[in-house]
């Protein structure tokens, strides 16, 4: 089957770890010049593939033909000899060195063959930042940078070697809607360039927008591909999930009723050390059976605003009540006693223990109230069987009760995150960008917790900055800029243009 | 069954670099004396010769197991505590004064409150490194390893000074009362009971590590303090609880030494077990039943390697030499099993 076009042929690869399969047989053809994606739902073996392309794994069976020729890829120096380079989901810079450091680690041009010679390395820096029209300073610390231009960083570390085949893993999970543009433009030139670039997404928009042909993977298996001009969004989320998926979010038409607030804030202020103001002066409220959501460029005071209601952090000024009780002094544990369920915005960070299993994770914060306690002991048995519980009815793939939670896919991690916020049925839930790196079967199921949630008369303080997320399940939209809340909207009245401004300071000086 | 095999799964990685390790060390042994055979027997093996020899291992084994059993706590919640030496001279000496200047009281309640006491001891110096770690983010390395070197010091004074045996010779207190000493061992004449001791908190320690929630959000937060505040535990109380069971298992074997070993505080008398102890710990991978083992067995190597020096020219320095081994072994074996990952 070598086509003198392709510059990437896989056939059969498959992958297990112990004895858990998580590749049963990929095929896949890159055509040398293409901007190929690849899709798939949450587990589906994704990024075990590339981690393969590039040496991290090896393959349990199957081949690899690179530029018509069988090879076997044995480390990433390997790889990137080939001309495989990857850019991966978490970033590998090192913070206190500057750019031009960064490209060229472990592999600086050298003075006498013995020295390393800065200046070179800097040139080469500013050439390779130029052939790419990145606008990025070779000297800059990284620790400087934003994170989209971290992630161009990454891109030229990997291209700084040649690369012919680039291969980018969600590259757009961590980025904001502007930065998104600027990455996929530089996908678009990479290809006018001559690179063939994989890349990896769950949003099917980024798909239509950027690519030549796409292939889906479902379980470990290669189960379609198509020219990406032939088919419809929704054709490759059928193809990925095996039936049909509809994000729809909030159904229209429906009369809803609201109950007394949960959640009000009052003039929220926190300052960081410096004294500037991260939350200045906040206020809302979130009735009961309402999703109020937060909609706002990322690093605009989010991050804050939740660990604030969570009580993970103090505030200088304001008052937040629960149910109508002063809330303000009150510890985490007190205010998850009330009803508080959190999903934090970074699941790595603050939602999950990565080394400790899955059934801990889901049990933490539930043994009396999912009866795992017998004497006051551990059960064993009751802990895994709760467990085996969440993780049917959450649909967490790859997960047995004892399996590392690290070791589960992103997306099946905040499965097990929302199921374990969920069981308390909390009054309140505060779910910071639930959805991110999801894929959109699991999304579908995590719009419908959250409705339903809301519908069974619960408040839901929904933090996302992705807008369509917003749009689709809110009630009323409030937007954050800078730490200033700009102005609450009521769904009815808000459009993506009029919050898209808001969020983009517009209107700052009326507020 | 899932217990006895999570049992299994925390023995079988030490198990496998011990074997390891004696082999490395017999080929070692081979190039210095002739009879390497008869040294190897004698490092292993003498220590069953006798019930006396039997009972001395014992009575290495059990300080060491029961600081070793408290540094998995320590370490499951994230502390790096290497003060076991200084919550062993702690408990030593406290249950020593207490015995001393209370020997008039009835048995039955000294008895109690020596031990007590050096619990309490143990504990405070645990307290102290964990109070100063959560409050003021003070590295518990630097803390350790200072009141590592106070508490020496200050035992140093104490039995020097206070609660001197005049009529003996060397750096030794006065005698504790005879009536609250422990009994031995039944059947075993020269070895204390207070290995049982050992036996029993090695269970309760995995039972509440790893069957009560207390032990469960002390892993949470020793694993990531971040994500067990933001569900609500007491992340910083769970640490200091954790070097309070840390320090009291210290000091418990300081104050188990003195009543079933040495019935008074000797300024000589550990060779270092707080640092041995550190190391049996991380060589059970941080697991109290797995520690009682590496405890017992590198008792058996410290008491195996005298006797080894005496009938054969190999000295008993060896026993450095292979517990480098084992340490470069089982680290090996995790850089081996991550590649594979
Ligand atoms: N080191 C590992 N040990 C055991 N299982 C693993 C390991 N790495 C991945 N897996 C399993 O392999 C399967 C595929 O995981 P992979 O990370 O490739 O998924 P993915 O398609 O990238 O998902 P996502 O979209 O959530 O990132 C999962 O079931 C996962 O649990
Ligand atoms: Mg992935």
């Amino acid at each position: 089957m070598t086509d003198p076009q392709n510059i990437l042929e896989l056939s059969g690869i498959a992958k297990t770890f112990g004895d858990k399969v998580a590749l049963k047989s990929i095929d896949l053809a890159v055509r040398r010049g293409e901007v190929h994606v690849i899709c798939g739902e949450n587990g589906a073996g994704k990024s075990t593939l590339m981690n393969i392309l590039v040496g991290i794994h090896k393959p349990s069976g199957g081949q690899i033909r690179f530029n018509g020729q069988q090879v076997q890829i044995s480390d990433p120096i390997a790889a990137s000899r080939l001309g495989i380079g990857m850019v991966h989901q978490h970033f590998t810079l090192v913070p206190s060195m500057s750019v031009a450091e960064n490209l060229f680690l472990g592999r600086h041009p050298k003075k006498f063959g013995l020295f390393s010679d800065r200046q070179a390395m800097v040139d080469r820096a500013r050439a390779l930042i130029e052939a790419y029209n990145f606008g990025l300073d070779p000297q800059a610390a990284i620790s400087s940078l934003s994170v989209g231009q971290r992630q161009r960083v990454e891109i030229l570390k990997a291209l700084a070697f040649d690369a012919e085949l680039l291969i980018l893993d969600e590259p757009t999970a961590v980025l904001t809607p502007p930065e998104v543009e600027e990455l996929l433009k530089i996908i678009a030139t990479l290809r006018e360039r001559g690179r063939t670039v994989l890349f990896i997404t769950h949003k099917l928009r980024e798909v239509k927008a950027v690519s030549d042909r796409v292939t889906v993977i479902r379980h470990g298996e290669s189960v379609s591909i198509h020219n990406t001009a032939d088919v419809s969004e929704a054709d490759i989320a059928r193809d990925m999930v095996g039936r049909d998926v509809f994000l729809v979010g909030r159904k229209g038409d429906v009369e809803r009723s609201f109950g007394d607030a949960v959640l009000k804030l009052n003039g929220v202020t926190r300052t960081n050390a410096a004294g500037r103001r991260l939350l200045d002066a906040v206020s809302l409220e979130v009735r009961a059976g309402e999703v109020l959501g937060i909609a706002g460029v990322d690093g605009n005071g989010q991050t804050e605003l939740a660990e604030v209601i969570a009580g993970l952090s103090t505030m200088q000024a304001g008052n937040i009540w629960f149910d109508g009780a002063d809330i303000s002094d009150m510890t985490v544990a007190e205010r998850q006693a009330l009803g508080l369920g959190f999903v934090p915005e970074d699941r790595l960070d603050r939602g999950i223990s990565k080394t400790m299993s899955v059934a801990e994770n889901v049990a933490a914060t539930n043994y009396e109230r999912a009866n795992i306690l017998r004497r006051g002991f551990v059960s064993s048995a009751r802990l895994a069987e709760f467990a085996a519980e969440k993780i049917k009815e959450f649909d967490v793939r790859g997960a047995k009760p004892k399996t590392p939670i690290g070791t589960l896919s992103g997306g099946n991690m905040q499965k097990v995150v929302i199921a374990r916020e969920l069981e308390r049925e909390p009054r309140l839930l505060l779910v910071s960008q639930p959805t991110r790196g999801l894929d959109i079967g699991a999304s579908e199921f995590v719009y419908d917790r959250i409705l339903a949630s809301a519908n069974a008369g619960r408040g839901v303080l929904l933090i996302s900055s992705e807008l369509s997320e917003i749009f689709a399940l809110s009630d009323r939209i409030a937007v954050i800029y800078s730490g200033r809340i700009m102005a609450i909207l009521d769904r009815a009245d808000a459009d993506e243009v009029t919050v898209g401004a808001l969020m983009n300071g517009a209107g700052k000086e009326a507020a | 069954m899932t217990a006895f095999n999570d049992f299994l799964r925390a023995v079988r990685a030490p198990l496998g670099a011990i074997t390891l390790t004696l082999l490395l060390g017999f080929l070692l042994v081979m190039m210095i004396t002739d009879q390497p055979v008869l040294a190897y027997r004698d490092l292993l093996l003498a220590n069953f010769d006798s019930w006396s020899n039997f009972g001395l291992f014992l009575n290495r084994a059990m300080p060491l197991a029961l600081i070793a059993i408290g540094i998995t706590f320590a370490f499951r919640a994230g502390v790096f505590n290497v003060g076991g030496e200084g919550q062993l001279f702690a408990g030593a000496i406290t249950t020593t004064m207490l015995g001393v200047a209370l020997a008039g009281l009835p048995p039955v309640l000294l008895f109690p409150i020596v031990i007590i006491g050096g619990i309490a001891a143990g504990a405070f110096l645990g307290w102290i490194p964990g109070v100063l770690k959560v409050k003021l983010g003070v590295d518990e390395v630097v803390v350790t390893l200072m009141l590592n070197t106070i508490v020496l010091l200050f035992t140093s004074y104490l039995v020097n000074q206070v609660i001197r045996d005049t009529a003996a010779y060397g750096a030794v207190s006065q005698l504790v009362p005879k009536e609250i000493w422990l009994p031995s061992l039944p059947g075993v004449p020269k070895a204390s009971s207070g290995i049982l001791a050992a036996v029993v908190l090695a269970v309760v320690s995995w039972v509440v590590l790893f069957r009560t929630k207390w032990g469960a959000e002390l892993r949470a937060a020793g694993t990531n303090l971040r994500y067990a505040e933001a569900i609500g535990i007491a992340a910083g109380r769970r640490v200091i609880g954790a070097m309070l069971v840390a320090g009291g298992c210290a000091g418990l074997a300081g104050a188990l030494y003195v009543l079933g070993i040495g019935h008074r505080f000797e300024q000589n008398f550990s060779p270092d077990y707080g640092l041995v102890a550190l190391t049996c710990a991380l060589l059970a991978r941080i697991h109290p039943i797995g520690a009682l083992f590496t405890a017992l067995f590198y008792a058996l190597m410290l008491n195996g390697a005298a006797y080894m020096q005496i009938s054969t020219d190999v000295p008993r320095s060896l026993v450095d030499l292979l517990t480098g081994l084992l340490v470069l072994l089982m680290t090996a074996r995790v850089v081996i099993s991550r590649r594979k990952a």
